[in-house]
This record gives C-alpha cells, sequence and structure tokens, in this order.
C-alpha cells in the first residue's frame, strides 16, 4: 500500500525525518539494484539512474545538499548528514553517473555563476537529466594542473578552443564540461592565465574516446577540441580567474561527497566483519587487523563531521587544512581496507566479475573495490601531492 | 646433461626468448583476447623443451632440478607469460613420483613435448572418493584447468591417498572456468559425472604426504620466482617510466619521495631474491628445504605485490589505465599471494616447524 511521504516536512524532528525516510527507502529504493545494475551499461544503465533519481525528486531529495534558491530542499546540515547516512544504511544506490553534475558543477556555479548560468545549467540538473563532466587534466599537466595548454582565444562573441584533455570521468556520456583552456600564455605565473568555462559537449569539434581502465570500465575518456565555439556567455568568472574558481571545485571532492561515501563504507565494513563471523573473523590476526581498521575509519569519519558542523557554523571560518587531512587519510585507509579484505579473503577474491555501478566504493566485489581505490589516491590531487600541500604550505618546510 | 647447463645462461635464454616474443605491447594487448592461455607462444615454448626441463633424463627430459624451474618461473614472471607451466610442472612431479611405468611412459612423453597440458589440485581441496569403477565429485579451483588436456586430482580410496589422471576430454568431465583479475592465468572448477574409471588412471604414490610436501614445496618455490620476476618488471617499468614524465619542470623520478620509494621497493627485492635462490638450492625431501620454500613464498609474494601497488601509484593515472602494463603485474602478484596456500596458512605452517625444529 503505497502512501505519501512528507520528508521534508519532518524537518525539525529528527527522529520523525529518519523514520519518515526509512519507511520511504523501504517502499521506494530500487529493490535488486546491485543485480539489475551489474548488468547494465550507457544508457540503459541512465535509465535505472534516472528511475531512483526520479523517486528522490518526488520527496525533494534529488539533490539534499543544495539551497533552495537553486532548486534545493534547502535542508540544514545536520540533516543533509542524516538523508546520506539513511542512503547508505537502507543501502539505496548512488546516482552514477550524476557525481559532477550534483557535487562539482554546483559547487563552481553557486559562488561563482552567473544568473543567467545558475538558472539554465542548475535548472538542468534539478529538474533535467544533464551529464556534466570535468575536463581539468591534460596529458602534460595531472599533478602540475597549471602548466594545462588547452587554449581558449577570444573571437567576437566567443572563444576558439584548441587542445586535448584526458581522464575526464563521465565525458563520453556528457552534456555539459567544466573546462580550463588558457586565455593568456604570456603570463608571469602560470596560474594566472587559465580561464574556466562551461563546454557544450554537443558543439562542433568535439571528438570524445573513452579510456580502458584496470577495472575492466571505461569511465573517464579523453576529449579532443578542435576550434571548438564556446559563446562569451558561457565564460565562468573573469577571464584569468580559472584557478580559483577551480578551488571550489575541487574543494567538494573533500566535503559532502567523501561523507557519503565514507558512510557507504562504514556500513559495508560492518557487515564484512558479520559474514566473516565463521571465517576470517576467527583467525586473531585478522580479526585484530580488522578491529585497528576500524579505528582508522572512524578517525576518518569523525574528521569529515567536525568539517561539516564547522561549515554549517561559517563556511568562511571552516579549517582551511582539515580537507586535506581528510583525503590523505580516506585514500590511503581505502586501499588498505580492501586490500586486507584480499588477504583474509584469499583466492575467492581474485575471480573476476563485472562492476556495480552505483555503489562508489562499496560493490564489496572484493578485487574491484581494491582496484578502484586508487581514485581516491592519484585523482584529484594525489597523496603524494596532498603530503606536498601538508609539509610546504601547512607546516612551512621549503619546497623542493 | 643437468650438470653441463649452467643456470645462468638457461635464466638469460628464458629471458632473452620471452622478451622477443612477449614484449610488453603483447602483455598489454592479452587481456582483450579471453583466452585461458596463450597459445602459440605454448608451442614455441614446447619447440624449445621448457616444458622437458624437470622431465627426468630417463624419461627424455632434461633432468633439471628446482634451480632451473625457478629460473623459469622467474622468467615467465617477468613478462607476465599467460603459460600454464605451474600444473605442468607439477604433473611431472607427481607422475615421476607416483606413477607406474607404464603410467609415466604415456604420461611424460606428451608433458616433455607440451603436447599434453596439465593441472594438479591444489590443497585444501577436498579428495575425490574412488570406490568402484565411476567417479563424481567437483574440484573446485584448480590452476591451469581450462588449458589442460589431463587432470590431476587428489582421491581418497579406501582411507588411502591417491591421483587420478583424468583426460579433460572423458566422458563426464566438464571444466568451469571462472574469470580471474589476473587475465595471464585461468582457474576452473572439475566436475565429473559417471567417469569411468580404470586403474591406469590411478596413481599410488608410496609415500602420499611426503609427495604433496613436495609438491606443495615446488609450487612454492615457482610462485616465489614468479613474483620477484613479475616485481622486477614492474619496478623497471615504472623506473623508465620516472625518468622521463615530467610534472613542474622536471622529470617526476627527480622528487626524492618518489626516488626512496623505489629505492625501498629495489632493496627489499633484492632481499626476496636471497629467499628463492636459498629455497630453489635445497634438495627436496627435508623440512629444512619445504621450510624454505614456504618462507619464500609467503615473503617474497607479498613483497611484490606491495611493489606493484606502489607502482601504480607512482604511475598516476597512467596507471589506472590497461594501457599501461602495472596493473597486469599486480593482478598477477595478488594471485600468486593466494594460489596454493595464502600468507596466513602458511605462515602457520612455518611457525608449527620453527616450534618443533
Ligand atoms: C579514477 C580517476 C578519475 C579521474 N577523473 C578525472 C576527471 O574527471 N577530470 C579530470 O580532469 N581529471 C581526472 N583524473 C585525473 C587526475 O586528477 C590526475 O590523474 C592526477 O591529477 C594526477 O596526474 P597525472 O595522472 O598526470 O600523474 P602525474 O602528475 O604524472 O603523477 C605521477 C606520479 O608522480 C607523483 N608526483 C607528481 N608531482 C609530484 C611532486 N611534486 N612531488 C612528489 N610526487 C609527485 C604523483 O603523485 C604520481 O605518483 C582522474 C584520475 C583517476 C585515476
Amino acid at each position: 500500500m503505497s502512501r505519501t511521504y512528507d520528508i521534508l516536512g519532518k524537518v525539525g524532528n529528527e527522529q520523525a525525518f529518519r523514520q519518515e525516510m526509512r519507511d520511504w527507502l523501504a517502499e521506494k529504493a530500487p529493490k535488486n539494484w546491485r543485480q539489475i545494475w551489474q548488468n547494465v551499461r550507457d544508457s540503459a544503465l541512465k535509465a535505472e539512474v534516472v528511475k531512483w533519481l526520479t523517486e528522490r525528486r518526488a520527496v525533494g531529495l534529488g539533490t539534499p545538499h543544495w539551497p533552495k534558491e537553486w532548486g534545493g530542499p534547502g535542508l540544514p546540515f545536520a540533516y543533509q548528514i542524516m538523508v546520506y547516512e539513511e542512503f547508505s544504511r537502507a543501502d539505496a544506490p548512488e546516482l552514477e553517473m550524476f557525481g559532477i553534475s550534483l557535487f562539482h558543477t554546483p559547487a563552481t556555479l553557486f559562488e561563482h555563476g552567473t544568473q543567467a548560468q545558475k538558472d539554465k545549467y542548475l535548472t538542468g540538473i534539478t529538474e533535467g537529466t544533464d551529464i556534466w563532466c570535468q575536463g581539468f587534466s591534460e596529458p602534460g599537466a595531472g599533478s602540475d594542473l597549471a602548466s594545462l595548454r588547452t587554449s581558449a582565444v577570444l573571437q567576437g562573441d566567443h572563444y576558439v578552443i584548441n587542445g586535448q584533455k584526458i581522464w575526464s570521468s563521465g565525458a563520453y556520456h556528457a552534456d555539459y564540461c567544466l573546462l580550463l583552456a588558457r586565455t593568456d600564455a604570456n603570463v608571469a605565473r602560470k596560474h594566472d592565465g587559465i580561464s574556466y568555462f562551461i563546454m557544450d559537449m554537443k558543439t562542433p569539434g568535439i571528438e570524445v574516446r573513452p579510456i580502458n581502465q584496470i577495472t575492466g570500465e571505461a569511465h573517464f575518456a579523453e576529449i579532443f577540441m578542435d576550434d571548438v565555439k564556446i559563446p562569451v556567455a558561457n565564460l565562468i568568472g573573469a577571464e584569468g580567474n580559472g584557478w580559483n574558481i577551480a578551488q571550489s571545485t575541487l574543494s567538494t571532492e573533500r566535503g559532502l561527497l567523501i561523507f557519503g561515501e565514507v558512510e557507504r563504507l562504514a556500513r559495508s565494513f560492518q557487515l564484512d566483519g558479520q559474514d566473516a563471523r565463521d571465517n576470517w573473523m576467527r583467525d586473531v590476526q585478522f580479526r585484530r587487523e580488522y578491529a585497528a581498521l576500524y579505528g582508522e575509519l572512524q578517525s576518518v569519519r569523525l574528521m569529515i563531521k567536525k568539517l561539516l558542523i564547522e561549515l554549517e557554523a561559517n563556511p568562511d571560518k571552516a579549517s582551511p587544512t582539515l580537507p586535506t587531512y581528510i583525503k590523505v587519510t580516506w585514500g590511503p585507509f581505502l586501499q588498505r581496507y580492501t586490500e586486507f579484505l584480499l588477504r583474509a579473503e584469499g583466492l575467492q577474491t581474485q575471480k573476476w566479475q563485472p562492476a556495480i555501478p552505483g555503489t562508489s566504493h562499496s560493490s564489496r566485489l572484493r578485487i574491484n573495490d581494491f582496484l578502484n581505490s586508487y581514485g581516491w589516491t592519484i585523482a584529484g590531487g594525489s597523496n603524494e601531492i596532498m603530503r606536498n600541500i601538508i609539509s610546504e604550505r601547512i607546516l612551512g618546510l621549503p619546497k623542493g | 646433461m643437468s650438470e653441463q647447463i649452467d643456470i645462468g645462461v638457461l635464466s638469460e635464454s628464458f629471458n632473452e626468448f620471452l622478451s622477443a616474443e612477449w614484449p610488453r605491447e603483447k602483455a598489454v594487448a592479452y587481456p582483450r583476447s579471453n583466452a585461458p592461455y596463450a597459445a602459440d607462444l605454448w608451442s614455441e615454448i614446447s619447440a624449445l623443451g621448457w616444458p622437458a626441463l624437470s622431465v627426468s633424463e630417463a624419461m627424455g627430459g632434461l633432468g633439471m632440478g628446482t634451480q632451473a624451474t625457478a629460473a623459469l618461473h622467474e622468467a615467465l614472471g617477468y613478462a607476465a607469460a599467460p603459460l600454464p607451466l605451474l600444473g605442468t610442472m607439477l604433473a611431472v612431479a607427481l607422475v615421476e613420483a607416483a606413477g607406474s611405468d607404464v603410467q609415466k611412459e604415456v604420461l611424460l612423453s606428451g608433458l616433455a613435448d607440451g603436447s599434453t597440458r596439465a593441472c594438479v589440485s591444489q590443497p585444501p581441496d577436498t579428495p575425490l572418493n574412488v570406490d568402484g569403477q565411476t567417479l563424481n565429485g567437483t574440484v573446485a579451483n584448480v590452476l591451469d584447468a581450462p588449458s589442460a588436456s589431463i587432470l590431476l586430482l587428489r582421491a581418497d580410496r579406501a582411507g588411502h591417498v591417491v591421483w587420478l589422471a583424468i583426460p579433460a576430454d572423458a566422458q563426464g568431465v566438464s571444466i568451469e572456468r571462472a574469470l580471474l583479475a589476473d587475465t595471464t592465468r585461468s582457474i576452473g572448477s572439475v566436475t565429473l559425472k559417471n567417469v569411468s574409471l580404470d586403474s591406469v588412471h590411478i596413481l599410488v604414490p608410496k609415500n602420499p604426504i611426503a609427495l604433496e610436501n613436495e609438491l606443495l614445496r615446488l609450487a612454492a618455490i615457482a610462485l616465489a620466482a614468479d613474483a620477484l620476476g613479475g616485481g622486477n618488471a614492474v619496478l623497471v617499468a615504472t623506473i623508465e617510466y620516472l625518468k622521463v614524465r615530467e610534472q613542474f619542470g622536471r622529470v617526476i623520478g627527480s622528487f626524492q619521495a618518489l626516488k626512496h620509494r623505489v629505492a625501498d621497493h629495489k632493496a627489499a627485492l633484492e632481499a626476496a631474491r636471497g629467499l628463492v635462490e636459498f629455497a630453489a638450492g635445497m634438495e627436496g625431501g627435508t623440512p629444512h628445504a619445504l621450510l624454505a620454500a614456504l618462507t619464500a613464498k609467503q615473503h617474497v609474494t607479498r613483497i611484490a605485490a606491495e611493489v606493484a601497488r606502489d607502482c601504480i601509484q607512482l604511475h598516476g593515472g597512467v596507471g589506472f589505465t590497461s594501457e599501461y602494463v602495472p596493473h597486469i603485474y599486480l593482478k598477477r602478484a595478488k594471485l600468486n599471494e593466494a594460489l596454493f596456500g595464502t600468507r596466513s596458512v602458511l605462515l602457520d605452517r612455518i611457525a608449527d616447524m620453527l616450534e618443533a625444529a
């Protein structure tokens, strides 16, 4: 018997809010989605994800962390956290392929977009099914992102783009791209000549070529741009200010985005131990290792919660260093935990299965989760770059 | 004959051949074939006599010991070659130790010239039960089964361990391959349904426990050597990359944070080599030889897996693509850790031996 759910109406009463979410999830969260999603890709997968997105929208949770003025529910932080906790508790799937649309694009446009850009592109996410990708990295500019060379030349009412991007997650299916390109090559500091654009992926001159990954999937792709015209109206912020704006885009990777992932992992972590009750949990070495890993997991969760609380109290006063500590702790922890499971569960883990979309790093297909952990240790500022930031920018040690 | 062959020269010939016939481009392209083994490469190495390496001279082989087989497996690991030589080598040892003259005659010539490929069930399998003329049962997770033409399976006959040599194409035999992350090797479950059994199929070891220990020793040395080869290969590929990849206006190999890690890996692999050489240099049949082999297996496979894991990180984004080699070595290294006893299983056995000594 279906009933109507008023989750947002319960704000103010945490217990009622959670209960309403649980009831709704029990009825509406996709069933058997792991099996179904494991066997579909591309547009068939998008159709599955959109079904779930539509259910979420029906109760106002399409974009739970967005403010009211841009089509979100405007939930207080504590409630945003509850939403993500309840999603992972119910093992509801992630909105696979909408990651950049839900996090990176708003993080960029909320702060730096023009009114017209916000109206058009945020609506395409809250009401449409626009998929976004991020075109930052280039073959010659990875860790050293500021050395990027894709050029943008102003010609009348548009910029002409030439160059190549690489490792762009989801680019093959994307409608739009958050693009960094160089508008000025003659600057003293290479960071200064970079501008930030919205690129419509259907523009002539764009070619996207998927790259095969070690996981057997092809989530990221190369983007080749040959005289691609971008209207001036699609410049985000001022010309030459792209580097600073890109920091807003990247900051999202170290906040709520990690939170959702960590909560999901916390749930599978618990199941892993329980399912091993008659297995490796009876081995004193693995048992203790697992218990020690629990401590590490808790430390990550607590750091993130602290950051979220600080952000809620005053975004301008939140610790500028905590996100770096979170990233450099979370990525390596995830890799060690997923590797621990390979050792604890032995030969069985070496068998190959297609990945399960929507599970982020907690598909519980052991070897897939392990291989995917590099996403957090390499992408969006590698472990090594995070350590350089800590030692040089935070601790003041000399560069070198 | 065996005394006339210098191990160093042998090892060089393995590496030379594989670097010419199985270069990185082939290793990178191979996973797409989905094949259980590289059939063309198998024909070539068979013509060169590699499968005959450990077959006794009396049976037409080269009669070489574990130093030679370790050199071979190190080369296979270095190239990440998709060749089911471990199953075949274990089968040779098994037939040599437990086969009757007739069985040796029938089985060894095919194993030596590469026209037969074999697999041997690995512990902790549940032995099949032999009581009568037909055989039923399943043996899970047999390495090299999908490419094998002859299956060597452990069985129990009235309380005694025997080994069965069943042709893979015998009536009632089916082999279900399970895909592995490591596409350079294959594994399968063998199911037997009313397979008719003849006395020629049954090998009766004089000392079954000693035989099992010897098979474990041989597998452990081979896997440790394979891991050593793979660890060195992935490190070499990574060092090459660190020397050419530039970021921040300099080659990334000039960053001390990366240099030190590579230096640690090199030192760890050099230390690991000693364990392989020591184990491979011992005569089988003693507890010391088994201790050395298991010690090498648990340590070297672990070291190599950690080196390979870091090599992907050291490559950055390209390390996450299947177009570069590190993932091939990481997956092979991870399987080496899990085959023929995980590290925990081996550490327990090692501790038992140390305690008893
Ligand atoms: C799963 C995944 C998804 C991605 N998605 C996207 C995306 O959607 N959009 C996008 O634009 N990019 C994306 N990337 C790219 C990612 O941001 C880059 O891979 C990353 O910035 C590293 O750059 P690189 O690959 O060129 O490696 P390099 O910079 O060449 O690094 C190679 C190695 O050198 C180390 N290194 C580099 N500089 C230093 C230094 N100064 N000191 C010490 N060590 C150093 C690195 O840490 C690494 O170990 C993705 C990458 C991955 C793996």
